[in-house]
């Protein structure tokens, strides 16, 4: 199934005027970065299951068939969609109607009703994920309207993996939203690229569908969103975590305790770690150092400088080649530390 | 003795690397002794202590940073667990929960927090307390 929707993706989210090649090279990235993206969606969906809107489903009946009738009007994108149309049969009847009274009642640029909407679209789209997701394993209803709806996903999914891949390079067809922003918001609506199109123009390019939609309605959370839950991860946090796990020795508390991250230099001497060091964990708590510094840190008091525990597994070696009173010692101190704190 | 010399060096790249980052914390290196340092940290907000600017010397000894360096207030301040007359300061972190982990910029934060939190437990000032 990913394959396939990659190589759709690739077809038809090119704009029309070209770019198949540029399609294929963003065939890779994009997988991944698809299968990333649908994690996080999939998170999105689930934590916002309790905030359903029941005013979305009256309206629904009569969309739908507007709907149809739009997206038989668009011929280019039917023909490879048909084996896996059956992918967004449920979504597309959620969402004609919420789209259509979004574009037609409000400009798309308009960020007071976005707020709004976004609470209201996204409650819409908890029941069709669940359809959606369960399509993906079927796939065999091959309705136009399908392969419509199938045709905006698919370009969701590649202005994913731009943006993703090349944020530092902004794309020229939508200087207004930052791209962390835009994909989420076109990944959680892809049925709203296809009627838009049909409302403005069928063979339109898909960026230029997609974008000013997406981020005037503002489906998906931002940053600063009041209805985004806290638990979502932050796209900027978690791009800017290396930086500060760069900086590891020059924080408090315990910093070190970074899962599986390997510090770059000694956090005692600040002398670049080898392999030998990099691969040398004395101590269960993680805390990494260079054997230099080990090996005097054992002629001193043999803690570990991140617990403050005393180094367990190396205790008989330390007394060969210390003194004898060196265990006497040790042990009153690393009483006193656990009495102490 | 060298290697205290190297990680010294190594600070002090870092804290002119900071400066910005901490505008709390002004920690300046002897121009002559890599071993003595003066550090100026800003009185943390709702505290007694607040909009004052205190001065603290650093003595870091040959062992840096297996052992911790000697810190005093220079500045006469009115705290439990500051000498008031030497500035001593009662602090684990300068005593034994020393970590070579710890740098010269950590232990002045760990000041700032102590100014905000005293520990009474431990005093070096019992008027104050």
């Amino acid at each position: 199934m990913v394959s396939d929707s990659i190589t759709r993706a690739s077809a038809h989210a090119v704009p029309n005027t070209g770019g198949r090649d540029l399609g294929k090279k963003k065939r890779a990235r994009s997988a991944k970065l698809k299968q990333c993206k649908l994690d996080v969606r999939r998170e999105q969906w689930l934590s916002q299951g309790a905030m359903k809107n029941k005013d979305c489903k009256e309206e629904q009946n009569s969309v739908v068939k507007a709907g149809k009738e739009r997206s038989n009007n668009r011929s280019f994108g039917n023909l490879e969609m048909r084996p896996r149309g059956g992918q967004i049969d449920g979504s597309i009847h959620h969402h004609h109607h919420h789209h259509d009274s979004d574009v037609e009642s409000n400009s798309p640029n308009s960020l007071t009703s976005s707020v709004l909407e976004s609470n209201y679209s996204e409650t819409t789209f908890t029941s069709s994920s669940s359809s959606s997701s369960g399509g993906c394993c079927s796939g065999n209803i091959t309705e136009d309207e399908e392969g419509g709806g199938d045709d905006g996903c698919l370009d969701d999914w590649e202005a994913v993996a731009d943006a993703l891949a090349a944020d530092e390079k902004p794309k020229n067809t939508c200087p207004e939203s930052p791209p962390e922003h835009e994909p989420i918001a076109q990944t959680v609506f892809p049925q709203e690229t296809a009627i838009g199109s049909d409302q403005v123009e069928n063979l339109n390019p898909p960026y230029s569908r997609v974008i000013p939609k997406a981020s005037g309605n503002g489906h998906a959370w931002r940053p600063d969103d009041a209805f985004r839950p806290q638990s979502l991860p932050n796209l900027a946090n978690q791009l800017s975590l290396p930086n500060s796990n760069r900086k590891h020795y020059s924080c408090g508390g315990v910093p070190w305790a970074y899962n599986g991250v390997v510090p770059s230099s000694c956090p005692i001497c600040y002398e670049d770690l080898d392999f030998t060091d990099t691969s040398f964990l004395p101590c269960l708590c993680g805390f990494r150092l260079c054997l230099f510094c080990h090996n005097r840190i054992m002629e001193e008091d043999g803690r570990c400088p991140g617990c403050r525990k005393p180094y367990e597994h190396e205790p008989v070696e330390a007394e060969t080649s210390v003194h004898g009173g060196s265990l006497t010692f040790r042990l009153p101190r690393s009483c006193s530390m656990i009495t102490r704190s | 003795m060298q290697a205290s010399r190297a990680r010294l060096f190594k600070e002090y790249k870092e804290v002119q690397r900071e400066k910005v980052a901490d505008p709390d914390i002004q920690l300046v290196c002897d121009d002559t002794n890599i071993f003595k340092w003066t550090a100026l940290i800003k009185g943390p907000s709702e505290t007694p202590f607040e909009g004052g600017i205190f001065q603290l010397a650093f003595a870091v000894p040959e062992q840096y940073p297996l052992q911790p360096p000697q810190v005093r207030f220079l500045t006469k301040i009115f705290h439990p667990n500051v000498h008031f007359k030497t500035g001593e300061i009662c602090l684990d972190i300068l005593k034994n929960a020393w970590s070579p982990a710890w740098t010269l910029q950590s232990v002045c934060r760990a000041i700032i927090a102590l100014m905000a939190h005293p520990e009474p437990d431990s005093p070096l000032n019992c008027d104050s307390g």
